[in-house]
């Protein structure tokens, strides 16, 4: 993980409110993995004290460049819309752990929420890249929220759902997932956290309502590993991408926590921010 | 009885070149020592009229940023970090070089682990924000077998935060840090619920924060730093008290008590309701206390609160403080902390200071002032 001064290339508003920056930085280009974030400085002449968490969108180790996707939520996030080609902006990073793919996975089902798809987006390219078959569940409010299939990859099979029916599936992405399951090796999700509480659900009785368990995982499988280690992540039908409230992104504040299952707070943005969604302690009333 | 006051001030109207050539002269003292309490540092100070032939720069081997906190704790330098806001030291190993802070101090620890409060944890607000951990940690023991042995091999001094919620608690805790080796000093969050008396936080009540004090010094030898908290309408009387009671220093200040609205505005934001509000916003309350703290003890006092950059050390420096914790401003600069240290001996240098100590203090008057609780707008 380094302080990097990056050079902002392009900004581009590629759905209402909603941003795609690029930005020089060769270093996070050629060493983030999908699921890693960063952690970037505003301008401290508004008084923001606090650095953003952005997830790492895309990386092109070719251009040495990578991108971030977000939505203007406050005056933070406002700020960076502000900047311009040229403008250079300070980003700590590499942060967090990436998504783990089994070597075995061969049909990857990536699931992802609103803003959610800023978590999943970079692991639909690296999956591609190895020569993985990728869906893509989406979902959002409505069509004019939807991510455009312009900024995917030809290969991946993207699947919407909409809250109003405008465009795709009328209903919740996660209606969808039933459908997949069967073909799917694993599933990696980002979103809002009703939208993972359900595939949590989802993937914890999967093994008894399919009857099978694939790749030769065993009952239990993603347990008895520490918590955010790769393994853990690795042996995961469903690995999950957590958003919290960050202050450091580094692990010395201890303001960003979720409650693991082993009872003791895990911090995203160090344990995390994906993990194993057995990790997670998804029906305790703590932090909800 | 009122202190003597701690301070090395402007007094006699002398230049800041007599100054800077008296400390040169003097340097055969190497660390500043505990200053204020013990005559020679006010020597140290005190200007010779007609000794001076100008300002020279110093040379960068002749600038000494080193204070004696008493009880064998000297730090390098006077830029520490604040417990809470650098976890255990080793986490943001890859981006600061830590040896070169003038101590850490690490998060909270209490007896036994603590899973903390319920989140969201952390708000930004306007110029600063608001915390509510709620002291996750994992216990005392485990943090000495997890962090001690790093310490120890660091040159920078490494200053357990301890916390609890009973004399007996805080007691037990000092007692396992001591004698570890790595363990440099303690400092007290008294900022805690007291379970014996309610539930009301030791650093509100003199009688209570002179306790605990009283009780830790007994249980150990370890340089003893108390942390006060804004929280109260006057700090002076705690503050004598913690300081008859036995701490080597003072640090101030611990978090103004603050609250947040949820984006729906149903509830409060913070899970815990209540945080800590931290950042640039806290400066001046900062600033009031250290000013009215430096004139009623005579321990070293240590300055946080709100510290962004070198102007806000040199004020804390000005109002008494001779040494400052940067805690909030570290999450969006990591390495504004060792920048300070460069930049406070590059001011001393351009002063022509061989030390910091002329500047410390020099914002205190001359005879105590008026306490804030006695009213702000309207004087009597
Ligand atoms: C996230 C966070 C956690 C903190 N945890 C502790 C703690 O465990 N013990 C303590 O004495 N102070 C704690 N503090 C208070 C700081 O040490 C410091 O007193 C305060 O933040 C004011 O300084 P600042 O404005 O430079 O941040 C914490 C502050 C923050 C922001
Ligand atoms: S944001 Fe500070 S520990 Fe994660």
């Amino acid at each position: 993980m380094h302080l990097l001064g990056t050079e902002l290339l392009e900004a581009r508003e590629i759905l209402p409110g909603q941003w795609l920056q690029t930005y020089h930085a060769p270093e996070l280009a050629t060493g983030s993995r999908a699921g890693q974030f960063v952690h970037v400085r505003t301008g401290d002449l508004s008084g923001l004290v606090l650095r953003r968490p952005f997830s790492i969108h895309t990386l092109d180790a070719a251009t040495g460049t990578i991108t971030i996707h977000f939505r203007t939520v406050g005056r933070g996030t406002e700020w960076f819309t502000h900047l311009r080609p040229g403008d250079n902006v300070d980003m700590l990073g590499p942060l967090g752990r990436p998504f783990e793919v089994d070597p075995r996975s061969q049909h990857l089902l990536l699931i992802a929420g609103g803003l959610g798809m800023a978590g999943v987006r970079a692991l639909a390219d690296e999956a591609i890249r190895a020569g993985r078959q990728v869906t893509l569940l989406f979902g959002a409010a409505s069509a004019r929220d939807v991510y455009p299939t312009s900024l995917l990859p030809d290969e991946v099979e993207y699947v919407v759902a909409t809250d109003d029916g405008s465009m795709g599936h009328h209903g919740f992405v996660t209606d969808l997932l039933p459908r997949y399951e069967a073909w799917a090796d694993q599933a990696f999700a980002c979103g809002p956290e009703p939208m993972l509480q359900a595939l949590a659900r989802l993937a914890a009785t999967r093994r008894s309502r399919m009857g099978v368990a694939k790749l030769g995982r065993k009952r239990g499988a993603g347990k008895g590993h520490a918590v955010g280690s790769p393994l853990a992540r690795r042996k995961a039908f469903l690995q999950v991408s957590m958003e919290q409230r960050m202050g450091c992104a580094i692990g010395a504040c201890l303001g960003c926590v979720v409650m693991a299952t082993s009872g003791v707070p895990q911090r995203v943005c160090r344990e995390g921010p994906v993990f194993a969604s057995e990790e997670i302690d998804w029906e305790g009333a703590w932090g909800r | 009885m009122k202190a003597k006051r701690r301070v090395v001030t402007n007094s006699g109207g002398s230049t800041t070149a007599h100054r800077s050539s008296t400390l040169r002269r003097q340097r055969t003292s190497n660390a500043l020592t505990s200053m204020g309490c013990k005559d020679s540092a006010v020597d140290m100070t005190t200007p010779r009229r007609g000794d001076a032939t100008g300002r020279e720069t110093v040379a960068t081997a002749d600038v000494d940023l080193s204070v004696d906190l008493g009880r064998g704790l000297v730090l390098p330098n006077p830029i520490m970090v604040a417990s809470g806001t650098f976890g255990y030291g080793v986490e943001y190993g890859d981006v600061v070089d830590v040896d070169r802070l003038g101590g850490i101090c690490c998060k909270g620890t209490t007896l036994r682990s603590r899973i903390g409060n319920p989140t969201p944890r952390v708000a930004e607000t306007p110029g600063g924000m608001l915390n509510s951990i709620g002291l996750q940690n994992p216990g005392v023991d485990a943090v000495i077998a997890k962090y001690a042995s790093t310490w120890e091999g660091w040159r920078v001094p490494v200053i357990v935060n301890v916390a609890g919620e009973s004399v007996a608690d805080y007691v037990e805790v000092v007692k396992r840090l001591d004698g570890i080796p790595g363990v440099a000093g303690i400092e007290l969050n008294i900022s805690c619920p007291n379970v014996g008396r309610g539930g009301l936080q030791f650093a509100i009540d003199a009688d209570a924060a002179a306790g605990v004090t009283a009780a830790v010094r007994r249980a150990t030898d370890l340089p003893l730093l108390v942390k006060l908290s804004p929280n109260v309408a006057d700090i002076r009387p705690i503050a004598r008290a913690i300081a008859d009671a036995g701490a080597d220093a003072l640090t101030a200040i611990n978090t103004l008590s603050g609250i947040a609205v949820g984006g729906s505005r149903q509830k409060p934001l913070l899970g815990n309701i209540y945080g800590g509000l931290s950042g640039p916003a806290i400066k001046p309350v900062a600033l009031r206390i250290v000013y009215e703290v430096c004139q009623v003890v005579a321990i070293p006092v240590i300055a946080i609160g709100g510290i962004t950059d070198i102007d806000d050390v040199l004020d804390f420096l000005a109002v008494g403080a001779v040494a400052v914790q940067v805690g909030t401003a570290i999450f969006a600069d990591p390495t504004l902390p060792v920048r300070l240290v460069a930049e406070l001996e590059g001011a001393c240098r351009s002063g022509g200071f061989a030390s910091y100590v002329p500047f410390v203090g020099t914002a205190l008057p001359k005879r105590p002032s008026s306490p804030s609780s006695k009213g702000v707008e309207y004087r009597p």
